[in-house]
Order: C-alpha cells, then sequence, then structure tokens
C-alpha cells in the first residue's frame, strides 16, 4: 500500500515536473483555425512546447484573459484588438523580426491599429449568407438580409452566435450602419433580432455550422466567408451572396499581450505564420482568406485550390462594406441586448 | 398459463426496450469508430484508421494522462483525508458531528456549477494561475465528502471497545488505527475510493471552470472537440466502454470464481 | 477515544478554505459591483434586480419545467422497470442492475455526444425513416432533443434509486396482504407504493437537481439558443465576464434547488412517520 502510493506520488512530481522543462509558448487562436502541423514544426524548428487553447468568440477571449490567464500570442478580431489597445493590455509586435512586405494592402493600416504597431493580419473575411441552391430561390435572395425572415424558410436557418455578428446583421437590414451606438437603432435592430427568433426558430451555432451544411441540414446560414469557403469546396450545391445592403469585412490580427511571458517567441511564431509556406498551407487547411499577397493570388488563380470560390475572393471596395469599431458604451448596450435575445 | 405467459412477455419487452434505449447510443458510437470515412452516419467499411489517429494525437493522448494522473492522485489524498475526517468525526461530540456534517454536505447537494464557480473566484481571489494543480485540487474537494460518507457508516457499526481494548493491551493509538479500525471499516473506504475515482474520472462541470493553462481532461477535451464531426472521439468512447466492460465484469465474476474455485479445492 | 475526535481539526480547517469561502465569495459577488479587481467593493442589489426582467424569469422558468418533466418521465419509466427487476430472480437482478448501471460509468458528455449523430437531420434515425420510406422528422435542437438526453443520462439514477428500495421490501408484508385477502392491485397501492417512497424521492432529488442546473445537455442538444438557467450562469461566467450577475443567479438558482430540497424532505418525513429509512436514502 506504502509502495503503491510512492509510486503515484513519484509519478505526479514526474509529470509537473517535464512541464517546465522546456520553454512553452502560449497560443490562443479561434477554434479549427490552424495546421496542426505548422504547430508541430514550430515546436521542432525552435525546440519548444506550444500550449494551444481555443476559443469561440472574441467576448470569450477576452473574459478568459481578464481572469487571469496569461498568453504569449492572441488572434482577435478587429474591434477586440482596438479594444485591446485602448485599454493598454497588447505590447507592441517587434518590427525587426516580423515583416509585413509581403502582406496583402487591403488589410494593413485599418483604423483599429493605423501603423499595425500591435497586430499583424492572420486572416480575413466578411460575413455573408451561405445557401443551399437546390432549396432557396434566388430571387429571395433579392430581398438581402430580409430573407432571413421570410417565412418560407422558417425552421431552415442557422445563424451565427456572436453578438456583434448579430448586430450587423440586423443593423444592416434596416440600413443602419453595423457601429451605430443610436438608441433607436439598436432598439430597431433588437425587435429584428426578436423577430427572427420568435417567427423563424433559428438555431444558433458556431464552429457546428461547417459539418452540418456539409451535410446540408439547413437551407440557410449565416456565416464567415472562410466556413462558406470550405463549405463550398466540400458541397456542390452551396452558394454564398452577400446582400447590397453591406456587410463587413472582418480582420483577424495575430497580437501579443502586455503580460506574455515570451514575447520573443511570440515575435518569432508570429514571422513564422506570415510566411508563405505557413499561409499556404493554412488558408489551404482553414479555407479562409490568407494574407499573403502572392499566396492569395494564386489561391484565387486558376490553377489555385479556391478558383471560383466566391466565398474566397472578398470584395474589399464596396462602400457599404464596414469594419467594426469599439467602442465601450455601444459595448455595454449590445451585451444586454444580445443577452436578452437569447435568454427569449 | 396464457395470461401469465402475456405478463411476462410485456414485462421482457419494457425491459429490452428500456435497454436498448441505453445502449443505441453506446453501440452507435462503438460502431462508427471503425468507419473508413468520417462520416458519424453513414457507414462506408471497416477501418482502424481512428484509433490510429487517437494515439498520434498529441492533445488527447496527453488529456487521458491528465484525466488518469488526476483521478488517481485525487482518489488517494481524498481517500486518506475523507477517511482520517470521518474517524474524527464519529468521536466528536455531537454539536460539531452535526456542523461538519451539514458543510460536508454542500458540494454535494449544490449543483456542480456552483461549486465550479466558488471555486473559480476564489482562486481567481487568491491570484492563483489556474492549470493542473488548482484542478487536481477541486477534485480533491469534490470527492472527499463522498469518501466521509461512505466511510461514516462503517464506522458508526464499530465496536467503540475493540480500540479501547488495543490501546489496553499497549497499542499506540496510530497502531490502534492502523491495525484495528481501519480493517473493519475498509469496504467503506473502498467504495469511498471507488467514488472518488468515477467522479474524478468523468467530471467536467467543475474541471472546465477551473483548469487552464491548456490543461485538459478527456471531458473537456470532447467538450471542446464536439464542434467538428470528429470519430477519433468515437474510438476513445469505444475504448472506455470496453475497459469499464472488463472491469466491471471482473468486479462482479470474481466472487463466483473463488467460490468455484473454493468448492474445487474441498 | 478523545485523541481520535482531533482528526477532524484538519479537514475543517479544509472545508473552512474550500467550502465555505468559496460559497461566501459567490455571496459576495451577487451583492457588489463589479468586483473582478478586489477594490471598489459597493453593496448593491443591482444583480438580484437585472435577474427580474420577464425574460430571465421565463428562462428560469422553462428550467424547472424542463426539469419537473424529466424527473416525472424519469419515474414513469424507472419505476416499473425498478418494479420488475426487483420481482425476477436473484442471478437476473444483479444482471440486468449491472446492464444499467454500466451506462453511468461511461462520461457524460461521450453519452449525451452519441444522440448527436443519432437525432441530427441526415442521422442514424432519419435515415432509417427514410429507409422505410417514412418523412424525417426535425429532431435535434428541439425540446424533444434536450428532454431525451436529459432523461437518458439520469433515468438510471431513478432506477437504481426506486430499485434498492423494492429489493429490501420484506416479501413477507407482501404474502401478508395477500393472506388477508388484497388482490395484487390493492397490494402495490396500499403496502409497495407507500413502502417505496423513499426511494422515489431520493430518485427525485437524484434527478431534479442535476436536471435543473446543467448545462453541456441543453448546448450539445438544442443548440446555442436553448438557454436553460446553467447556460445562462455558464453565459455569464466564461463568455461575458459579468461574474456579479453569475453570481446572483446562482445564488436565486441555489436557493430554489434548496428550496425544494427541503420541501422534499418534509413531504418524505411527514410520510414516513418513525421509519428508519436509512436503507432508502442514498447515503
Amino acid at each position: 500500500m506504502k509502495k503503491f502510493s510512492m509510486l503515484i506520488l513519484a509519478l505526479a512530481f514526474m509529470l509537473a515536473g517535464c512541464n517546465s522543462e522546456t520553454k512553452t509558448l502560449k497560443v490562443f487562436n479561434w477554434g479549427v483555425y490552424m495546421d496542426a502541423s505548422l504547430i508541430d514544426e514550430f515546436e521542432e524548428e525552435y525546440n519548444i512546447r506550444v500550449v494551444y487553447d481555443e476559443f469561440d468568440s472574441n467576448e470569450s477571449m477576452y473574459t478568459k484573459l481578464m481572469s487571469g490567464e496569461k498568453y504569449d500570442v492572441i488572434v482577435p478580431s478587429d474591434y477586440m484588438v482596438q479594444r485591446l489597445i485602448e485599454e493598454n493590455l497588447l505590447q507592441k509586435i517587434d518590427k525587426d523580426v516580423v515583416s509585413l512586405d509581403d502582406v496583402l494592402p487591403n488589410v494593413l493600416n485599418k483604423s483599429f491599429d493605423p501603423n499595425n504597431d500591435y497586430s499583424a493580419p492572420y486572416f480575413w473575411g466578411n460575413v455573408g449568407i451561405l445557401y443551399d441552391t437546390t432549396k432557396v430561390d434566388v430571387s429571395d435572395l433579392e430581398a438581402g438580409w430580409d430573407i432571413l425572415l421570410n417565412v418560407k424558410y422558417k425552421g431552415d436557418i442557422y445563424f451565427y452566435d456572436s453578438e456583434r455578428d448579430a448586430f450587423l446583421v440586423a443593423l444592416k437590414a434596416l440600413g443602419y450602419s453595423a457601429n451605430s451606438k443610436d438608441d433607436a437603432q439598436l432598439n430597431k435592430a433588437f425587435d429584428w433580432l426578436t423577430q427572427l427568433n420568435t417567427t423563424m426558430e433559428p438555431i444558433y451555432v458556431t464552429d457546428d455550422v461547417i459539418d452540418n451544411m456539409i451535410a446540408g441540414n439547413k437551407a440557410i446560414a449565416i456565416v464567415y466567408s472562410g466556413d462558406a469557403a470550405y463549405i463550398l469546396d466540400e458541397n456542390e450545391d452551396m452558394a454564398y451572396y452577400v446582400p447590397e445592403a453591406g456587410t463587413n469585412l472582418w480582420v483577424d490580427s495575430m497580437v501579443i499581450p502586455a503580460n506574455a511571458e515570451n514575447p520573443d517567441l511570440a515575435n518569432a511564431w508570429i514571422a513564422f505564420m506570415l510566411s508563405e509556406d505557413a499561409q499556404s498551407r493554412n488558408t489551404i487547411e482553414v479555407g479562409y482568406s490568407t494574407v499573403h499577397k502572392t499566396v492569395y493570388e494564386f489561391m484565387i488563380s486558376d490553377e489555385g485550390d479556391y478558383a471560383g470560390n466566391e466565398a474566397y475572393a472578398v470584395r474589399t471596395d464596396y462602400d457599404k462594406d464596414e469594419i467594426f469599431k469599439y467602442d465601450q458604451e455601444l459595448k455595454v448596450k449590445m451585451s444586454d441586448l444580445w443577452l436578452k435575445i437569447k435568454a427569449q | 398459463m396464457v395470461g401469465i405467459k402475456k405478463h411476462n412477455l410485456t414485462k421482457f419487452l419494457i425491459v429490452a426496450g428500456v435497454l436498448s434505449f441505453f445502449y443505441l447510443p453506446i453501440l452507435s458510437l462503438m460502431v462508427f469508430s471503425f468507419n473508413d470515412s468520417r462520416s458519424l452516419t453513414s457507414w462506408s467499411g471497416f477501418s482502424l484508421q481512428w484509433y490510429k489517429a487517437l494515439f498520434e494525437n498529441r492533445e488527447m493522448m496527453t488529456a487521458i494522462t491528465t484525466t488518469i494522473t488526476i483521478a488517481l492522485i485525487s482518489t488517494f489524498v481524498a481517500t486518506v483525508m475523507g477517511t482520517l475526517a470521518a474517524i474524527g468525526i464519529s468521536k466528536s461530540r455531537r454539536i460539531i458531528k452535526e456542523l461538519v456534517l451539514s458543510v460536508n454536505s454542500f458540494p454535494i447537494l449544490n449543483p456542480e456549477i456552483v461549486t465550479a464557480i466558488g471555486l473559480m473566484l476564489l482562486y481567481s481571489s487568491l491570484n492563483i494561475e489556474k492549470g493542473f494543480l488548482t484542478m487536481l485540487l477541486a477534485h480533491i474537494i469534490f470527492s472527499t465528502p463522498y469518501v466521509i460518507l461512505s466511510v461514516l457508516p462503517r464506522l458508526r457499526r464499530l465496536d467503540p471497545d475493540i480500540a479501547e481494548a488495543a490501546l489496553d493491551l499497549g497499542a499506540t493509538p496510530l497502531q490502534a488505527l492502523w491495525k484495528v479500525i481501519v480493517p473493519m471499516i475498509t469496504p467503506g473506504i473502498v467504495s469511498g475510493a471507488l467514488i472518488a475515482f468515477t467522479m474524478s474520472f468523468d467530471d467536467f462541470v467543475i474541471s472546465y471552470f477551473v483548469s487552464g493553462n491548456g490543461v485538459k481532461n478527456i471531458s473537456i477535451l470532447v467538450y471542446t472537440m464536439s464542434k467538428r464531426i470528429n470519430p477519433t472521439i468515437n474510438a476513445l468512447s469505444t475504448i472506455l466502454v470496453v475497459i469499464i466492460t472488463i472491469v466491471l465484469l471482473v468486479v462482479n465474476l470474481y466472487p463466483f470464481i473463488t467460490k468455484k474455485e473454493l468448492k474445487e479445492a474441498e | 477515544m478523545k485523541g481520535y475526535a482531533s482528526l477532524v481539526k484538519p479537514y475543517i480547517f479544509w472545508m473552512s478554505l474550500f467550502i465555505v469561502v468559496p460559497m461566501l465569495l459567490i455571496v459576495l459577488y451577487a451583492f457588489t459591483e463589479h468586483g473582478n479587481a478586489l477594490m471598489a467593493f459597493r453593496f448593491t442589489l443591482d444583480n438580484f434586480l437585472k435577474f427580474f426582467d420577464p425574460v430571465f424569469i421565463k428562462v428560469l422558468f422553462k428550467s424547472l419545467e424542463v426539469a419537473i418533466i424529466t424527473t416525472l418521465f424519469c419515474i414513469l419509466i424507472g419505476y416499473p422497470i425498478a418494479y420488475i427487476i426487483s420481482n425476477t430472480s436473484e442471478r437476473i437482478q444483479t444482471l440486468l442492475i449491472l446492464l444499467i448501471t454500466l451506462p453511468m460509468w461511461i462520461n457524460m458528455l461521450v453519452r449525451t455526444y452519441a444522440w448527436i449523430s443519432i437525432l441530427s437531420d441526415g442521422g442514424i434515425l432519419n435515415s432509417i425513416f427514410e429507409f422505410l420510406g417514412l418523412p424525417p422528422i426535425k429532431m435535434m435542437y428541439t425540446d424533444f432533443a434536450v428532454m431525451l438526453g436529459m432523461v437518458y443520462n439520469f433515468l438510471p439514477f431513478m432506477i437504481i434509486s426506486i430499485y434498492t428500495v423494492l429489493a429490501k421490501l420484506d416479501k413477507a408484508l407482501i404474502h401478508a396482504s395477500h393472506d388477508l385477502g388484497a388482490n395484487p392491485v390493492q397490494t402495490f397501492l396500499r403496502i409497495v407504493l407507500p413502502l417505496s417512497m423513499p426511494g422515489v424521492i431520493s430518485g427525485i432529488t437524484l434527478v431534479f437537481l442535476p436536471a435543473v442546473s446543467t448545462f453541456v445537455i441543453p448546448k450539445f442538444l438544442g443548440g446555442g439558443q436553448y438557454m436553460l438557467i446553467g447556460n445562462l450562469i455558464e453565459n455569464q461566467f466564461i463568455t461575458v465576464g459579468e461574474w456579479n450577475f453569475g453570481s446572483a443567479i446562482s445564488l436565486i438558482m441555489a436557493m430554489i434547488i434548496m428550496g425544494s430540497m427541503i420541501l422534499t424532505r418534509k413531504i418524505d418525513r411527514d410520510a414516513s412517520d418513525t421509519k428508519n429509512v436509512e436503507g432508502g436514502k442514498a447515503w
């Protein structure tokens, strides 16, 4: 009995000790957003261990950060990068290690980080309507976002479980700005979402939309363009549509928290992720639009993996497409309203 | 006679119906773990690829090791601490006994999520970084009450004079404890340890709230992986089912086997 | 013997730090404002008032509704099963109980996850319906799916609780009842049923409590919009970061559960007079 317990304790200490010997890089990224072989390659090249954690929304990522977890690299979206910068939670990227020369110009120098001092783009895209061409009447799409209120498709909709994206759809459907702080407009958006909830019985999903739409389980889904690109690849019946009313243009970027324990390794990771080879492998595996100039040109060309994929070649110069902005007041209002929508 | 037969048939069908209800999902899990394609709904042929993927998946293997390690250590600590505490409780004054048992019952009566957030708030307030140790600690915290409740009834039935007699005969309190009391309550200790182990191995809610630093157990891993169709989860589940079945069979058939051996020895 | 009593002291210290303090923290957070940092503790009832919005009350009622229906189904299905099993031969009893407890040992997440592929639109059940020429049924992401998942997970507890009491029932009582002229139905209603109540009560405890507070089953089988009170709490702590509001909700839920536990215990105590029901309860 005593010997057995000694053995257990020894095992425990061994395991606990094992971890603290090698250096670790802690990465916090979206779910289903990385080619795992890249992690292995980085580990081998730098002889370190990568602790790779995943989140499914900017909000839960922020909460985890606030609860005291330290990370070296995180990949938030545009407005969240803005929030982190404003709250002094990030440190600057080392431009000697990280070069942004190969990055597509249309994802650089955006309003949330004008000089890209704190962020390096990772993937980009927009939000749109994924639909089953065998189930959806193309003429119904002319209603734009309001197709989601078309009772013909009741019970046949996946809606994205994300606060900002939900309000993006509602606000754009009503002709307002996605960054509107106006109470009247927000309340109208709330009513729009309530109508969606009560009359259309949508199912709120995140990454589970991918396999569900590949299987063709519903007719319409609100998705990120990258998921759409992946699904279009796997299911020929699917197509992607972005309304004339406009949508957003989002950029997910790699940032380094101010309290990161390994900023050198973090910068190395970012540089690694921006390399042509990594960008190429990542975009093929994940389906989202790459930020690397050469890789992007190739992917949309005739020989590329995403030739003719309307969800991959995202429109970039439409004046009604906006980038999310962060605003403290807006955040509080929107959070409250969103919670009420979910609880309905 | 016909009436009784019909009666028996109905009973049989009801029980069979409920058992199929229980086992249908488990069987479908197991069947599709051998599927040649990535589907969980259409069969394309037999393949062991998902088992291979399971053993090559570093994250899954780490989660399995974490789960087992935490289960073993927390069971050990909870059993020792719980047994000693139970002995102490059984010998305490009525007031202390009632008070301790009331507080002890909180983790049992509280919904798991309440215990979980309580611990999360505790770790946050004390600025403790969440990870392996916080998860281990949490498991010990919620397992010990079960051990106590398992051992206590046995202690109640114990003859109070026996330990006294041992002391009179010259044993130290420690010897009396180890050589007299513990052997008599062993069944309670063992069942307490089993409960502690199962609770730790299967735990999700509490682990989910108190872990960090990339530390995951099997439940957390299944939770995060379930968003995409991933038959490696099926492979892992099948292995778990097989192991559990074997263990339960052995535990239940063991008495019969030893009985047989004794009979043959006569 | 007094020496042994001091063995309880370390555990008292342990409990104070690890059981009592966390509970107090929840209460503290529930009654204060935005206290992630250990400063600016302002006492307020805002968190509770926020909950008394019709939307959240609806969530609470829905959770209670789902939990009660689940418990009822567990009793309706579980009691007959327990009764049938307790009346079979001893060897079959052991076998059947083994078969029923085996799934309980398997991870709850894994068991719930299994239902996704069975209930989904292109899933196993719908494939069978298609094969038989029947129209497909939407089962996934519905109330039905969530309750099915709940009953599936909790039914074994109810069966075991009731069975434990039924198995220990003194058969002599039943024989005596027959001898005195009662038919099987009367025997059941007047003798067996009342005596099995402790098992039913402890079964209700084992089912209702987790059913009201679970968040995994609604999340897997109900979709992101299916919000029960457990989901609400999880959402506040993990996604939104409003620990104060989350703590308030937890307190409200804990109060309700504690209230219903006390109520059930009281019903049990009133019904069973001076009988020693130690064998009937789970502990």
